[in-house]
């Protein structure tokens, strides 16, 4: 979720009202956004919508908040104006990053402001939207220094050098992807290619190498600039489009003039940014279907033009720098939005329903009732583990049924759990200090995987620790438990190496393993760092109530 | 003296014995060997008398001289000097007889002739072997005791500031010797009867029949109807038990459930180790969502692929990709089949939510909840878990609108925060449309967070369950009033190991 910084004060200018702290509250919760801090004028805004990213600059904030207030009404009115400029696209790029759009931006003035939010939304937005640049990346340049047209293309690794941003020595790509902070940062998106973008002028200067870094020399935005280059180059050519547009009506907003590019790709061209209109047909049921209310046209074309899109004879217009609009439900929202949510009626629910849950769940509280009678004290304890504490310190040799996770935190969290007598020999390690006896139970899922199935299951285990700690003890809580259960258990000799052999049980009913019992090892107690016996079990809830039924 | 008389029913056994002797002794000591109970009972009396302000105990830190090995020996057999004096009589018998007849060590043997004939008691007669004989004053000692005798019948361990001269001196002499006399600090204990005590003592203990413990044969005997019961001091502290009881965080969700159930909501339930499909991609959210990154979700080793319903996978893979004929335009990519495959650890309740959708078990209209596991890869840290619970669910029937929805969680704020204040803010979920948030007035807590909510996207309703139909989806945080009510700041604590803490935490009041 992305978070911006801005100037209040450089908000209300660009909204034409002095806007308090109080009012910028509540405008941003029609941007889905929270105030999370201010001090003075600097103003800190965190977003929960990651698919509107024309928010994420003051300028944006701005046409939205005007749109709200009633100072402009639908679609802003950019202009763009048609020029020579071109950029040409080689068929080289094809295979590594396709697409391009571009524009220029001529007559403004660029101010401390503005310089902050154009760079903080080429950061926002290609972090989040353009998914850490992979998808879309952007560079703004002085335009003055550019001879058009420009060239985008794709060359070997080492074919090139230039002077990237803030460095003195010229280097060749491989040689920044691997020294420049920013060709390591971003290395990993061209790690499958052969070849990588470039982009240049027809004197052959290098701009940039695309999604990395500017050139130091024609790459670099200074105050004093008022005539800017802006490209965007991507995966997915509607995202990069939506970057220029975004671009473009921010610096529209700031007094720039826009004007269009020519992308000539080989056999084709297009006119960039595409700022076209697309047109959205509104069912009128829909809206009382989804909101509960029945507004007249009148009201849904104030709501709509609100929220910055036009209304015309059930035809929604949606402006070009949104694209979030997939289906008349995202539409319908801002209608909502701009009713405004205090002002819709809460209705109960008509319906009757009783409530049920499983008898397992039911079977399982049942249980745990029982476990805390015998005098244990329930635990809780985190499911993901680690296999130090599931199979090295228990005295396993081998768990290949095991849970592993492939991208763990850490390794204290890398495994999920299989039984759940670890976690309460954790519980016994830490209070040593602790009055004695201590008896304690964990009740909870467990998972093990058998060749390509997953099986959940839900156990519980109890242990007791004390001078006199003993299999009769634990064996006398399972007995409890089954007798309880109204079933009968045959107790089997076997061998399980975290326990003590000949005092340790399997526990049976009607055949089938339930459980097991016994008197831990003295190996285990000591990977636990224990010098007090400790007798406990551990019983799939899961099996004995399958068998029970 | 009603109070006195009361206090004296009070007595144990202990006391009884122990009190009388007061008058007259004072030291630990004496007490024990006054009433011929062991040291340990001594200090049990005391401590309860002390404790019924009916005596008070001292500790002094003293010289006192003990009895070592040789003196414990001495104090049962005599002194080896009385043995050898008992020996002789008026006989003349030479060293060897004399040390079969008191079977005195040689050392011993050689001691006893240089203290007696320091005290010019014997005479030692050059033969052809030595030969020993007491002299008139060795007779006179026959019947007299000697000073180191008299001193060794004192008791022990014996304070020797109150030691009269004649017995310092036989001190002196006995800690010259070998092993009899220890001299050592030691704390030692004086008692002091108090008023109450003295007022105990001078009305007498009285019947001392009185029943302490009441034993299977008094009661079929009837003896006891004779008898008086000893009293308890009922006020006094007794030793800590541990009961066995439930995790008070498992039973604020078990009140939880039971709010559910009573509001008429099912429960529903899902896998741990969950489906990409289940875990996103039935929920609508483009496989190039950042949430899915894999920063954020747990992914699974092994197994490498997940069964599932491949029709059911079709639909939704047309869902994304064009809409699936609900009037969307879809996110319009390439839906990756082998990614929906793949497993990860379930990072969101609403998974099973959307497992209930496509369930054959649906009910409509229908509610159902889920208090589910999820993880996700976070730091952890005061305010993060990897691991916790979420409580999600939906409502399906026809004709839900945003009203409805308003409704539900103006009910939840009641049942669960005690909130009649809301506030419902525009929010954003991938998978709802609309999507909005809830903030409640807690009335101990203030204005809180307490969920995210909104209506399935259709995209996401049709596919699963082949019907337009609304369907709201809602999930409230509710762990930070479980934390306001369990009294703890760090999220950590919710799964905490200190049994310390476990066993003093609260189990009332949870949800209320």
């Amino acid at each position: 979720m992305p978070t911006i910084n801005f100037s209040l004060k450089d908000l209300s200018n660009l909204i034409g009202k002095k806007i308090n702290e109080k009012e910028l509250k509540n405008l941003l919760e029609y941007a889905k956004a929270e105030l999370s801090n201010i001090d003075g004028d600097e103003v800190s805004v965190q977003f929960n919508d990651t698919n509107q990213p024309y928010l994420w600059c003051t300028e944006g904030l701005a046409v939205l908040f005007r749109g709200i207030l009633g100072k402009e009404r639908g679609i802003p009115d950019v202009k763009i104006e048609k020029s020579d400029y071109k950029v040409i696209v080689d068929r080289s790029v094809k295979s590594v990053r396709p697409f391009i759009c571009a524009f220029v931006a001529k007559e403004g003035k660029i101010d401390d402001f503005f310089l902050k939010q154009l760079i903080q939304l080429q950061e926002k937005f290609c972090d989040n939207f353009g998914r850490r640049r992979e998808k879309v990346a952007i560079g703004v340049y002085p335009c003055k220094k550019i001879s058009f047209p420009v060239y985008y293309k794709a060359v070997p690794p080492k074919s090139v050098r230039f002077i990237p941003l803030d460095f003195s020595k010229d280097m060749n790509l491989a040689e920044i992807l691997e020294e420049h902070p920013k060709g390591k940062e971003f290395s990993w998106i061209l790690k499958d290619t052969k070849k990588y973008p470039l982009l240049s002028d027809s004197n052959n200067d290098i701009l940039s190498f695309p999604p990395i870094i500017n050139s130091n020399d024609m790459g670099k935005l200074e105050i004093s600039d008022n005539e800017l280059f802006f490209e965007a180059t991507g995966t997915d050519l509607k995202s990069v489009n939506l970057a220029a547009n975004i671009f473009a009506h921010a610096l529209f907003i700031r007094g720039f003039k826009i004007y269009s590019v020519k992308i000539s790709y080989t056999g084709k061209s297009m006119i960039s940014p595409d700022s076209s209109i697309e047109k959205h047909k509104l069912n009128k049921e829909d809206i009382s279907k989804l909101l509960g209310l029945n507004l007249k046209d009148s009201e849904i074309k104030k709501f709509l033009e609100m929220a910055r899109f036009n209304f015309n004879n059930a035809i929604v217009e949606i402006p070009c720098f949104r694209n979030d609009i997939m289906h008349s439900v995202d539409i319908i929202e801002d209608i909502g939005i701009m009713y405004g949510f205090d002002n819709i009626a809460a209705a109960p629910l008509a319906n009757y329903t009783v409530g049920n849950t499983f008898s397992l769940q039911e079977n399982i509280d049942k249980i745990r009732d029982i476990i805390a009678g015998m005098g244990y004290q329930e635990i809780l304890s985190p499911i993901l583990t680690s296999k130090e504490t599931l199979i090295d310190r228990m005295n396993i040799k081998r768990a290949l049924d095991v849970i592993e996770i492939n991208n763990p935190m850490s390794a204290g969290f890398s495994v999920v759990r299989s039984w759940i007598i670890p976690g309460l020999m954790d519980v016994l390690m830490r209070n040593k200090h602790v009055d004695f006896p201590q008896k304690v139970f964990e009740q909870g899922l467990v998972n093990v995987h058998n060749n390509d199935v997953v099986n959940d299951n839900e156990n519980t285990a109890g242990i007791s620790t004390h001078i006199n700690a003993s299999f009769t003890e634990a064996r006398q809580a399972v007995d409890a438990i089954l007798r309880i259960c109204g079933v009968e258990a045959l107790y089997e000799d076997f061998d399980h190496s975290s326990f003590i052999s000949g005092r340790v049980a399997k526990v049976l009913v009607k055949n089938k393993e339930v459980g097991f019992v016994g008197e831990i090892h003295p190996f285990v107690l000591n990977a636990w760092g224990l010098d007090m016996p400790v007798a406990g079990f551990e019983l799939n809830l899961s099996e004995l109530f399958k068998i029970i039924k | 003296m009603a109070d006195i008389k009361k206090l004296i029913d009070t007595l144990h056994l202990l006391e009884r014995k122990v009190l009388p002797v007061l008058g007259s002794y004072k030291t630990l000591p004496e007490i024990v060997s006054a009433t011929g109970l062991k040291e340990v009972e001594v200090m049990r009396a005391l401590q309860w008398l002390e404790n019924k302000k009916i005596v008070r105990i001292s500790t002094e830190l003293k010289e006192v001289a003990s009895l070592d090995k040789n003196g414990l020996r001495y104090v049962k057999s005599g002194l080896p000097e009385r043995l050898f004096v008992n020996a002789l009589k008026a006989r003349e018998l030479s060293i060897s007889r004399l040390e079969k007849i008191t079977k005195l060590s040689k050392d011993e043997l050689n001691s006893c002739l240089g203290i007696l004939r320091k005290k010019a008691m014997v005479v030692i007669i050059k033969n052809k072997e030595l030969r020993v004989k007491l002299t008139d004053e060795g007779l006179k000692w026959l019947k007299k005791e000697f000073l180191e005798e008299k001193f060794l019948k004192n008791v022990f361990p014996l304070d020797i500031k109150s030691l009269q001269p004649e017995e310092q001196f036989a001190l002196q002499n006995l800690k010259k010797r070998k092993n009899i006399i220890r001299v050592e600090m030691q704390k030692l204990k004086h008692v002091k009867l108090l008023a109450k005590g003295n007022d105990i003592l001078s009305q007498g203990l009285g019947d001392d029949k009185v029943i302490d413990v009441l034993r299977p044969e008094l009661l079929r005997s009837g003896e006891w109807r004779n008898k008086s019961f000893r009293r308890y001091d009922v006020s006094i502290n007794v030793p800590k038990i541990w009961p066995g009881k439930k995790q008070t965080y498992r039973i604020f969700l078990d009140d939880v459930r039971k709010k559910f159930l009573s509001l008429g909501f099912s429960e529903m339930t899902g896998p741990l180790v969950e489906s990409e499909f289940w875990n996103m991609d039935s929920l609508f959210m483009p496989q190039f969502h950042s949430a899915r990154d894999i920063h954020d979700a747990l992914y699974v080793k092994e197994p490498k692929r997940a069964k599932l319903d491949e029709a059911l996978v079709k639909r939704v893979k047309a869902a994304h990709e064009n809409g699936f004929g609900t009037g969307s335009k879809g996110w319009d990519y390439e839906f990756d089949t082998a990614r929906t495959h793949r497993l990860v650890l379930r990072s969101q309740g609403t998974a099973c939510s959307a497992r209930m959708l496509a369930s054959d078990d649906l009910k409509i209209p229908g509610k159902y909840f889920g208090i589910t596991r999820c993880f996700r890869k976070d730091v952890v840290d005061a305010t993060h878990n990897a691991d916790f619970y979420q409580i999600e669910g939906i409502v399906i029937e026809k004709g839900l609108t945003l009203s409805h929805l308003f409704g539900l969680l103006r009910m939840f704020a009641r049942e669960f925060a005690g909130a009649d204040e809301v506030k419902i803010v525009p929010g954003y979920f991938p998978f709802t449309e609309p999507s909005v948030e809830l903030f409640a007035r807690h009335p101990e807590m203030g204005w809180i967070e307490l969920g995210g909510a909104g209506i399935f996207r259709p995209e996401l309703v049709k596919p699963l369950t082949g019907k337009d139909i609304s369907v709201i989806a809602w999930g409230i945080g509710i762990d930070r009033i479980a934390m306001f009510k369990l009294g703890i700041k760090d999220i950590r604590c919710l799964f905490s190991h200190d049994l310390e803490f476990l066993r003093n935490q609260k189990v009332i009041g949870c949800l209320q």
